[in-house]
């Protein structure tokens, strides 16, 4: 028997859409705020790295600085930061941003799925058989199920 | 068969898990154990045609048996 599962790490939002909206009337220029599904700091942190944005990380904030364009992340009461973006930003180049944002917080969230999974597998009774790299870039892993759980 | 897990982990980080030859409802069991292992929340769950197949067989077996005992 079987069953198939859709799992969505605790890192990520599950149900979440990127989406802008601007305020104008800064003296810096239109803030544009955009919603992600992020929800880890350190991965958020090292993503932002990724896209080559200067980060600086405290506990509810952190910003990143680009060529011409400064954001700023907050962590909602949800859990999920949303980004603030202020100077040679629009509203289509602020989703831009979040959407290069979301592709490199993606791999930091694959790259902590798997570490974790082979890390814990052994210990929930599952010996890897195989792993391979998919076309677009997801990475399978089969188990053999080598003692059976009661959860 | 031998009990296997399948898990893909994509590149957004989504997860996509699949359980094979695992006995009546074991394979339900390690929807818990895959959550644990992946810090992660089941979204969605369905039965494969496996499933259905090897509970149809338990069925047909089932009602051979009914038939036997008149």
């Amino acid at each position: 028997m079987s069953v198939s599962l859709l799992l969505v790490p605790v890192a990520l939002a599950a149900a979440a859409a990127i989406q802008a909206r601007a305020s104008g009337g800064e003296a810096k220029g239109t803030i544009c705020t955009v919603s992600t599904r992020m929800r880890d700091s350190a991965l958020l942190a090292t993503a932002l790295r990724e896209t080559g944005a200067v980060v600086t990380a405290a506990t509810d904030v952190v910003d990143a600085a680009w060529q011409g364009v400064e954001g700023r992340f907050t962590r909602g009461a949800d859990g999920v930061w949303t980004a603030h973006f202020r100077g040679d930003v629009d509203e289509t180049r602020a989703v831009e941003i979040v959407q290069r944002l979301d592709a490199a917080y993606g791999r930091q969230v694959q790259a902590a799925v798997l570490d974790r999974l082979r890390d814990r597998a052994p210990a929930a009774g599952l010996r890897l058989e195989s792993e391979t790299v998919t076309d677009d870039a997801a990475v399978r892993l089969v188990f053999a199920v080598e003692r059976q759980e009661r959860a | 068969m031998s009990a296997q897990i399948t898990v893909v982990v994509a590149a957004d980080g989504t997860v996509h898990a699949e359980t094979h030859g695992l006995p009546g409802p074991a394979c339900l069991d390690y929807i818990a154990v895959l959550e644990d292992l992946l810090d992660a929340t089941t979204v969605s769950s369905a039965y494969t045609a496996d499933f259905h197949h090897a509970r149809s067989t338990v069925e047909a077996a089932e009602v051979v048996r009914d038939v036997d005992r008149r």
